[in-house]
Order: C-alpha cells, then structure tokens, then sequence
C-alpha cells in the first residue's frame, strides 16, 4: 500500500479521485460536495510528503492559501448566499494572496519587473477566481471548471518542468473529476457553491503563476487557462445531466488544452 | 644586551609571520562543487555548480580555521541540457521547484568555523550547509590538502579536494525520491589566493 502510494501517478489521479469521490458523497446532505476538490488536494500533498510549513516556501504557500480557500468557501457555503459581488471580493482577496505567497521571488527581480509581474499576478488570480466563483450556482459549469484548470495547470507545469506543482494541477483536477462524475450521476441536487469554485480557481491560479515563476511555463498558457471560466458558459445541450457535463468539460478543456499546447510550444523554443 | 635581543627577536619574526590567521579568497575558476546521486539504483550520477565563491582562513598555530563558500545554484550544470525531444532538459528541472528552486533560492552556503588538523594540514571541516532556506551541519574531510607559490604568477595559494554527504530529503528536496537517491555525495576541488 505504501508502495502504491509513492507512485506519481497513483499520487495525482487515482488519489485524490477515490478520496473526491468519497467526500463529495459523504457531504452530500451538508450541500458541501464541494469540498471534495480540497479534499482530494489535501490526500496528494500529504501522499507527495509536502504538508509542511518550514520553511513556508512558495509552493508551501499555495497549500497554505488552498486550506485557506477551502475553508473560506464553505464558511460562505453555509453562511450566505454568493453573489456576483462576492466572487469580485474574493478575486480581489486572492489576487492580494498571490503577492504574498510569492514575494520571495518578486523581491529578487529588479523594482520595474516586480512591479509588472505582481500586477500580472494579481490581475491573473483575482480574474479567475472571480470569473470561476460566478459559476457557483451551476454545478455542471462549475465541476468542469474545476476539472479543466486543475488539469490544465498540472499539465502545463509538467511541461514547464515542474512536476511537483504538475501533481498537484492533476490532482485538484482529478479531485474535481470526482465531484463532476457525481454531478452527471445525481444531476442538480450536488451543489457546487463557493467551496469549489474557490478552492479550484484559487488554487489553478497560484499553481499556474508558480510553474511561471519557479520554472518555465510561459505567461501565454495563464492566459488561455484564464478563458476556461469564459468558455465554460457557452451554451449547453437541452440533454440530461451528463450529456451537459461531457459538453462543458469538452468547452473548459479547449482552453486547458490550449495552455497546455502553448506551455509546450514555448518549450520548443516557440515565441510570439 | 640590546642586539642580543634584536637579533632574537628578528630570529622568531618568521615564525610569528607563519602563525598569523592566513585568509584566503575561493578562485572561482578553479573551485568547483560537485554532487553525485544514485539512479534507479543503478549508476551514480554527476552534476556540478559552475559558479561559486568564498574565502577560507588557516591558522596553523591555533589549529584554527573557518570557510565561507556560496555557491550559485542556477549554474547547476549536468551536461544534459538539450531538450532533444523533450520540453524541458534535465539541467532546466534541476533549476525548477522540484530541486534548487533557483527563482526561490538562488543561494547554497557552507559557513565553518570547526576545522580539525592533522599536523599543519586540515583534515576537516564541519559547518552548516544552507540550502533551499534549510540549514542543517555538514562536515567535509579534507582528502588533499597543498600549500605552494602559484608557479606562475608566485602567489601563494592553499587549495586541494573535500568530499563529504547529505540527506537531501533533510532540506526538503523530496522530489523523485527513492528512484533518484536521498543521499547526495558532495566532492569540492577548490583552490583559493592569500589575500
């Protein structure tokens, strides 16, 4: 068992998939299905060997804020109900976070180039979680959201030669995988609400900005994961509930693809 | 009386000169740290950094010593750093989070102040080793150890080989493990000018 849990792949995908899985049913009755992108995000990093504070590096700050978010989430979950107004609030809150979970590198570029990447930051983090939180009241946009920026942002940061931050993309999109499949089983009544699309846009964003920042994924494949809560709201089939999954998890993932496709063109020595 | 004194005072002056703390600066050309790992198991692996800097101290009266080496983690160099068909080479993951974490940590330091000797020679040198914001003790046995006047430019100049281990797991660097080995061998040839 523990050799199985040492395995990558095991780590990334089938992981946090079961534990999604189980979560999201287990907080069914609650409306917190949600949670289980955290959950499954949670398992991977304990399995990786990261769930540590010293020293709080940047990738320990993205755990950090990914807790911070997931509890945040359903705190709004089961208080209130999320308005347009409340994804802009919280865009703007983590779009601040991003500064501080990346200031020990910012401080090391000269003034003019931290200044343009940490308003790139901001600017980056607060749209997609904002865009993304503004889904909430729709399960099937909201779960293939969550799916397509998990994978996207593990998928391009393998490509950018990070594969610790390419584990946990996987993961939150495996995690999130979990909670759509129960979507597509059980239809409208698995809400989605802040608890995921917090926890997924916060946590796609700041593993996307890190394999930018701490290895090699060019800014172009943040943009186009930036489109993923844009094209998710195209129009969906009058079909049933999974048909109207595969569809907009087919819409989110041309934008994951495409960052992706960038991450790895740039690689290639490819530029604009 | 008076010459009598002069002259032993002029007789110990060499010997005062030799016991005096010599300091000495790294000569980055010549001073080069190395690490080696275990692959699947299978073969050691090498890398080296191609850029670092320091200065050391000997004070072979006192039997003291400290060293100072900063060791620039970007210029980690394995040789492999053709992508071929890859998106990344070998030496651009090391540079990345999952190892040196050079955006973050563009740093590596020994700092030593315990060196033990064996006559006029060091023979080891135990410090703290700062690597990704984790310091731990390392200690580096001295193999070869030679003092002599550069025999070009007649500096005087100490340098020789230093090999000690490490745990990298110890510094948080976990990534791959145990298909790329915890242990990571450490070998520094340096050489470094009197001031």
């Amino acid at each position: 068992m523990n050799e199985l849990l040492q395995n990558p792949i095991v780590q990334s995908s089938a992981l946090p998939f079961v534990v999604g899985l189980v979560a999201a049913a287990l907080l069914l009755p609650l409306r917190l299905s949600g949670l289980a992108a955290a959950a499954g995000f949670a398992a991977a990093v304990m399995a990786i060997g990261n769930f540590a504070l010293e020293p709080l590096t940047a990738t320990r700050k993205i755990v950090v804020l990914g807790g911070a978010a997931a509890l945040l989430g359903a705190l709004a979950d089961l208080a209130f109900r999320p308005t347009r107004f409340t994804g802009m609030v919280l865009g703007a809150l983590f779009g601040g976070a991003s500064l501080w979970a990346f200031v020990s590198i910012l401080s090391q570029k000269s003034p003019l180039e931290a200044a343009l990447l940490g308003a790139g930051l901001v600017a980056f983090t607060a749209w997609l979680v904002a865009a993304t939180v503004s889904l909430h009241y729709d399960p099937v946009r909201a779960g293939a959201a969550a799916l397509a920026l998990g994978l996207g942002a593990g998928i391009a940061s393998v490509l950018g030669a990070s594969a610790l931050l390419g584990q946990y993309g996987m993961a939150l999109g495996a995690a999130s995988g979990a909670f759509l499949l129960l979507v597509m089983v059980l239809g409208a009544r698995v809400a989605a609400g802040t608890s995921l699309t917090l926890t997924a846009s916060a946590l796609a964003a700041l593993i996307a900005a890190g394999a930018m920042l701490l290895a090699q994924v060019h800014p172009t494949a943040l943009a186009a994961l930036a489109l993923v809560p844009v094209l998710v709201r195209l129009p969906l089939p009058r079909a049933a509930g999974w048909m109207q999954a595969v569809v907009a998890s087919v819409y989110a993932l041309v934008a994951a693809g495409g960052a992706c496709a960038l991450a790895w063109l740039a690689g290639r020595g490819w530029t604009i | 009386m008076k010459r009598l004194t002069l002259g032993a005072l002029a007789l110990t002056l060499p010997l005062a000169a030799f016991a005096a703390p010599e300091n000495y600066t790294l000569d980055p050309y010549h001073t080069y740290p190395h690490f080696a790992v275990e692959h699947f198991g299978v073969s050691m692996f090498w890398g080296r950094f191609d850029r670092s800097s320091g200065k050391f101290m000997i004070d072979r009266a006192a039997k003291k010593g400290s060293l100072e080496l900063t060791v620039n983690t970007a210029s980690v160099s394995t040789g492999e750093n053709d992508k071929g068909s890859r998106p990344r080479s070998l030496d651009e993951h090391l540079r990345g989070a999952d190892f040196f974490n050079v955006a973050e940590f563009p740093r590596m330091t020994f700092k030593a102040d315990d060196v033990k000797f064996n006559g006029d020679s060091a023979a080891e040198v135990t410090g703290q080793l700062t690597l990704l914001g984790v310091s731990r003790p390392l200690t580096l046995k001295v193999e070869r150890w030679v003092c002599k006047d550069n025999p070009f430019n007649k500096k005087p100049m100490c340098g020789g080989n230093a090999s000690g281990s490490l745990k990298r797991s110890d510094f948080g660097m976990k990534y791959a493990l145990p298909a790329v080995s915890d242990e990571v061998r450490l070998y520094v040839g340096f050489e470094g000018y009197r001031d």
